[in-house]
């Protein structure tokens, strides 16, 4: 018993701390260092923003984890545990493994499941939004082809959308794999030559959002950006009609 | 092979897991290719309802063969070799039952062919 | 490498050397044991790592600032390829396995592994394959399309120079040496370990050894056929990944996967098994949860090969699939936190000594348990979609391979270098070692993770100024060069304790296993006498053995025949069995391992005929090393006074052979199941896949030779169960009539073949099938040819009532060549008429 309560405010001695420095860390990164074009700690869209919470919700829940395992295994080494008997020890181990082996995890995955379940779910392009914007990207070495199919616009690296609507993007590749991705606003996708994907995208408010290949496709790879920018709607239309009328 | 002291209950259970797993993925695959339910669905169709149903059975399958092994490992005639791998035995099946169960939870929250 | 501690059995030694050492000068190349094998894998992966360390250091050059052109687009591309190639195959796996290969037989009381000319060839195998992988630094043409070579940009059209080939080619070279490990050990820790050492008694070693020899085993397979048929699709136009002809690119990530996440722990099991050792040592008590630990492994060895598709989470397969791989892969965090909570409550409970090895152990818990934990962040599919592909991953990646690899390793080196050398490493220098590695590693990749959530995708060869992504590159660097120092000290205090360490004396760390009852450096032969072992810590329960085994109390003392032998025992219960004699010194497997190299590199540069000539060679090798086994007189001719109680293993039904036998062919079966799963794929899931209207291949043809190798396998068995009750009088006759019967049936599947008039170039489906006839006629010719052999033994008197051991052990290969052709039969020619010959 006794030596619970010295393990316990162990932990808490060598957490304490630590959690009020990453609370301000965050902190700091959220003013400053999170900001950039292509932060996904700096999100403009609903997918983007739900999965930044994760990350600062599993970054402080594992951090906590982490900090404990070490200072639990520090403690460990320096501790004179007296004679400990095999009963002792047994009981020790059980305790031990069953709480920190199996519960932990198990706590961890169950709550990490509740939140992110419902998250991956928002991310999917279901086909009840029938009327939303379709976008046909298709990847060539080394840029984007954009296609509006309805409007017949044509363009390269470069796509406009309405701010504050989900859109879906028809991913399809004419030679290699690649990966379309726009960190501030929603998750990768990849688009592969025989198959098509559908991502949805939606950015808040109107601005210019840049985006990048993310999967390897070789020699000119780090040179696959392209932007996307979100208008709003009445802007948005007027702009389709103008470059359908340009094309 | 098939007795709670043997040496295969250390893998039968994950055997079965292992079997599981790719019935599950794929059926659901086949089912997709085949007659995939429609997304408005949800995960109230036929395919959702089959695989749960077979994880549903491998679960209690896996429970089942659990606590045979423990069972026999409290025996007093069973030597301590056969005991371990009873004990065990038991713990895995166990193990394989959670992982069944684990894995399987999210037929009751996505559709499945999206 | 003789005793030196001058016990008073100085004669007796003196024979045993003379039985066992390798032969001395530059012939010490044929040497077949183990001690010296693992000790030149260890020695070659770390030239690999240091290789690998320079590219990454090239790599980190070119990263440290933004829009450097110190190495162009295309050299980049190059050094990543190679720097993930090269540590992965090149240096982790390998090492690992020779770390294995060195201690196994050692803490399981045996003097050798069951088949040492298995250890070397695939020694020189490894050696090859990693230098021809080497070289295509030298001729400019490494592959570049990143390590894990996803098709189509590694294919003939996008990768068109020799880059591809030379990974393919050269891995799948390197391959044959990690399968010859997994099949050693898996059967060497079965089948050889000390009288009276039950499964429950093995040393926890052991059982992360054996998962991981198991875990090779079943996880190879998928990716040495993956390489076969990119590389017969690069070479020979056959598209099995080539979406217009109905292939699918994404079969290519599934087999990859299929191989590559089991991988991880196929490292990482062998790393654990080394803090699992040296915990209880330096904790001095014995490990807390031993069940666990065994319940963790097997559990971790099995979860392991469920969590394949989270590499592949953004290739867009349904959300409820992916769903399925994301639960699985946070559950694998269960047997690891098992692991981790049973080496605390070890910690807790004992009296812990600080050493240079408890600080590298130390160093993995901190960096594993964070990659770990970032582990399970990326199994979560929302946040997977976000940073896949960026420098998040590579920082997750390398804290999970350096921690829970490279950490343990050192620790695993320091701890036993004392057993290498017989000297003790200095502590000063060691440390500093240590500090410099750990804080460098930590500045690399620690605040890598904020890289990529900043949005810094992986594999680019440079960056613009200002995202937020300049410091943390520089700082990247700068802690890489930190690393780099760090791993060079470690080097220069190991190179040095050779000369300046304090000698060690015998087990210098009290430890509990029976490896340290070795001479250190060890003799040959591992044991002067082989002990009977009833307890998991022989050295704490038993420490008479450090005097009583070199004295030659125990058993197994007797040379005089000349032979190198160790005990043969039952895999569960470690009843002694049998005495196995082992082969000595030979040129077989070098001979044979540069015949493949032969082959490889005529592959490679495609000059075909050579390429034929190299396998008539290799075959011609790999016959003769047969041929000189059982009652050979190379190996243990019959005598008037033979060994009874227990006999020799090829005076019996049941030994090493056959087991290894039972596994070769269980990794055998992955490939064919692999190859299975890649017709059921492109068949369900390619989106151009056609299955032609009427199939050209004559089924009543085939079926009748199915019929006729019934009939061959059939007579077979009888042969051998007749054998085995010891009758044998009709045997040479009957091996002639199967092998006749064998021959039947190769020309009528030959026939059925090439009267069919495949297309395989031009339609996924003929490359499939063409794929699974050679499969087949390999498999049936192999089968044949030995029988063939086997009936010329019997007329030289090798095989016969008193030697059944060859014909039983054969006799697995009929029953697998049966079972895959009527599966294949049924598989690739009727099921999809049955279905209706769907598109
Ligand atoms: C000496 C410390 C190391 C440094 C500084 C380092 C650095 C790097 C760099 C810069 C990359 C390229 C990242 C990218 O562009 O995507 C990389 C990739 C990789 N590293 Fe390391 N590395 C180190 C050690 C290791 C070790 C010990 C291993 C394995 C045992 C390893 C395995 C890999 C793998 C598998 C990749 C992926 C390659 C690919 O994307 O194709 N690294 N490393
Ligand atoms: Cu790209
Ligand atoms: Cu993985």
């Amino acid at each position: 018993m006794f030596a619970h309560r010295r393990l316990w405010s162990a932990v808490a001695w060598l957490t304490r701390p630590r959690v009020a420095v990453l609370a301000g860390l965050a902190h700091v990164c959220l003013l400053t260092g999170c900001a950039g074009e292509y932060s996904t700690l700096d999100p403009a869209g609903p997918s983007a923003l739900a999965v930044s919470w994760l990350w600062w919700g599993m970054l402080l829940a594992f951090g906590l984890v982490w900090f404990a395992v070490i200072g639990l295994w520090l403690l460990a080494v320096r501790r004179d545990p007296g004679d400990v008997s095999d009963a002792q020890a047994q009981r020790l181990q059980n305790r031990w493994i069953i709480g920190g082996g199996l519960v932990l995890p198990g706590v961890s995955i169950a709550v990490l499941l509740a939140f992110g379940i419902p998250v991956g779910h928002g991310m999917l392009p279901l086909s009840a939004d029938e009327d939303v914007l379709r976008i046909e990207v298709t990847g060539y070495q080394w840029y984007w082809q954009v296609e509006y199919p309805d409007a017949g616009v044509s363009l390269e690296d470069e796509l406009h959308i309405p701010a504050g609507e989900p859109v879906h993007i028809h991913l399809r590749s004419n030679d290699v794999i690649r990966s379309f991705w726009v960190p501030r606003l929603a998750g990768k996708l990849d688009a592969i030559p025989g198959h098509e994907n559908v991502l949805k995208l939606q950015a808040d408010q109107a601005g210019v959002y840049r985006g990048l290949c993310a999967e390897f496709c070789g020699l000119l790879h780090a040179d696959m950006g392209f932007t996307v920018e979100a208008h709003e709607r009445e802007d948005f239309e007027q702009w389709l009609s103008d470059a359908a009328r340009d094309d | 092979m098939l007795q709670a002291t043997h040496p295969f209950q250390l893998v039968a259970g994950l055997l079965v897991w292992a079997i599981w797993f790719v019935v599950l993925y794929a059926g659901l695959s086949v089912g997709c290719a085949v007659a995939p339910p429609a997304a408005e669905q949800g995960d109230l169709n036929w395919l959702n309802g089959g695989l749960g149903a077979i994880s549903l059975a491998t679960t209690l399958l896996l429970v089942l063969a659990a606590w045979r092994c423990w069972q026999a490992a409290a025996v007093p005639s069973v030597d301590r070799q056969g005991a371990f791998f009873a004990r065990l035995g038991a713990a895995i099946h166990g193990v394989s039952a959670l992982a069944t169960a684990a894995i399987a939870i999210p037929v009751v929250a996505y559709p499945p062919c999206v | 490498m003789t005793d030196s501690q001058g016990h008073d059995g100085g004669a007796q030694h003196r024979r045993l050397d003379a039985v066992w050492a390798n032969w001395p000068g530059w012939r010490t190349l044929a040497a077949v044991n183990h001690t010296s094998i693992g000790l030149r894998f260890m020695l070659t992966g770390v030239f690999f790592f240091l290789v690998g360390g320079v590219l990454a250091m090239l790599a980190r050059t070119q990263l440290a600032l933004p829009a450097q052109d110190i190495l162009s687009a295309d050299v980049y591309n190059q050094v990543f390829t190679m720097h993930g190639t090269v540590m992965m195959f090149l240096f982790a796996i390998p090492v690992l396995e020779g770390l294995a290969l060195y201690m196994i037989p050692k803490m399981i009381g045996a003097r050798d592994l069951v088949f040492p000319r298995i250890s070397s060839l695939g020694y020189y195998c490894y050696l090859f394959g990693g230098l021809i992988i080497l070289s295509s630094l030298f001729v400019g043409q490494a592959p570049d399309s990143g390590w894990f070579m996803y098709t189509p940009l590694s294919s003939a059209e996008h990768a068109p120079g020799m880059g591809s080939d030379f990974w393919l080619l050269g891995i799948t070279f390197v391959e044959i040496s990690a399968m010859a490990a997994g099949i050693e050990l898996t059967v060497s820790i079965l089948r050889s370990r000390a009288p009276g050492m039950t499964l429950r008694h093995m040393p926890i070693f052991c059982w992360y050894i054996l998962a991981m020899a198991l875990m090779i085993v079943f996880g190879f397979p998928p990716l040495i056929l993956a390489s076969v048929l990119l590389e017969l699709e690069r070479a020979a136009g056959m598209p099995f990944f080539e979406v217009a002809a109905g292939g699918d690119p994404i079969l290519w990530q599934h087999l990859f996967w299929l191989f590559g996440h089991p991988e991880v722990y196929i490292i990482f099991l062998p790393a654990a098994a080394v803090v699992s050792t040296l915990i209880p040592v330096f904790a001095q008590r014995p490990i807390v949860g031993y069940r666990w630990l065994v319940l963790a492994i097997i559990v971790t060895g099995f979860i392991s090969f469920g969590l394949w598709v989270h590499h592949m989470f953004t290739i867009g397969i349904p959300k409820l699939a992916q769903a399925f791989f994301s639960v699985a892969s946070m559950l694998v965090a269960v047997p690891t936190a098992i692991q981790l909570f049973a080496w605390l409550a070890t910690l807790w409970t004992g009296r812990v000594i600080r050493s240079l090895p408890m600080l590298w152990i130390f160093g993995f818990l901190v960096i594993f348990v964070c990659g770990g934990l970032t582990g399970v962040m990326l199994a979560l599919v929302p946040f997977n979609w976000q940073v896949h592909d960026t420098h998040f991953v590579v920082a997750h990646l390398h804290y999970v391979v350096v921690g829970g690899m490279l950490f343990p390793l050192i620790a695993g080196f320091y701890y036993w270098l004392p057993h290498f050398s017989g000297r003790m490493s200095t502590p000063v220098l060691g440390a500093l070692g240590f500090w410099l590695t750990f804080i460098g590693f930590n500045a690399t990749f620690l605040l890598m993770h904020l890289t990529g959530l900043l949005g810094m995708p992986r594999r680019v060869y440079t960056y613009e100024a200002g995202l937020g992504w300049d410091w943390l590159n520089l700082l990247s660097s700068v802690g890489g060069f930190v690393m780099a120092a760090g791993i060079a000290l470690v080097l220069l205090d190991i190179a040095l304790h050779f000369r300046f360490g304090r000698p060690a004396g015998r087990n210098p760390w009290n430890a509990d296993t029976l490896e340290w009852a070795t001479n250190t450096p060890p003799a040959p032969y591992n044991f002067a006498s082989l002990p009977a072992l009833d307890t998991r810590h022989p050295l704490w329960r038993q420490p008479e053995l450090l005097q009583s085994i070199p004295a030659g109390e125990h058993g197994l003392t007797d040379i005089r025949h000349g032979r190198r032998e160790t005990y043969g025992t039952e895999a569960v219960s470690g009843r002694l069995r049998e005495v196995i004699h082992l082969p000595g010194n030979s040129w077989l497997p070098l001979l044979g391992a540069l015949m493949l190299a032969v082959v490889c590199v005529s592959l490679l540069v495609r000059i075909y005929p050579m390429a034929l000539l190299g396998v008539v060679g290799a075959a011609v090798f790999l016959l003769r090393w047969g041929w000189e086994n059982g009652a050979h007189p190379r190996a243990a001719p019959l005598t008037a006074n033979e060994p009874d109680n227990p006999p020799l293993h090829s005076r019996t039904c049941d030994g090493p052979g056959l087991w290894g036998m039972w596994v070769t062919l269980m990794a055998n079966g992955t490939l064919y199941l692999s190859l299975l799963f890649g017709w059921f794929y492109l068949w369900t899931a390619a989106p151009q896949w056609t299955t032609p209207e009427t199939l050209s291949v004559d089924r009543v043809a085939m079926v009748a030779a199915g019929l006729v190798l019934t009939g061959a396998v059939v007579a077979y068995g009888r042969l051998v169960r007749a054998l085995c009750k010891g009758r044998a009088t009709f045997l040479a006759g009957g091996l002639l009539l199967v092998t006749t019967l064998g021959c039947l049936h190769l020309a009528v599947v030959l026939w059925a073949l090439l009267g069919a008039g495949l297309t395989p170039t031009e339609h996924a489906h003929d490359a499939m099938l063409l794929v699974m006839f050679l499969y087949l006629l390999f498999h049936a010719g192999l089968a044949t040819v030995l029988s063939l052999l086997q009936a010329l033994r019997v007329r030289l008197g090798y095989v016969g009532v008193r030697l059944p051991y060859e014909p039983v052990v054969l006799r697995p290969l009929w029953l697998y060549t049966l079972a895959v052709y009527w599966l294949s039969v049924a598989l690739f020619l009727f099921l999809p008429a049955a279905w209706g010959a769907g598109g």
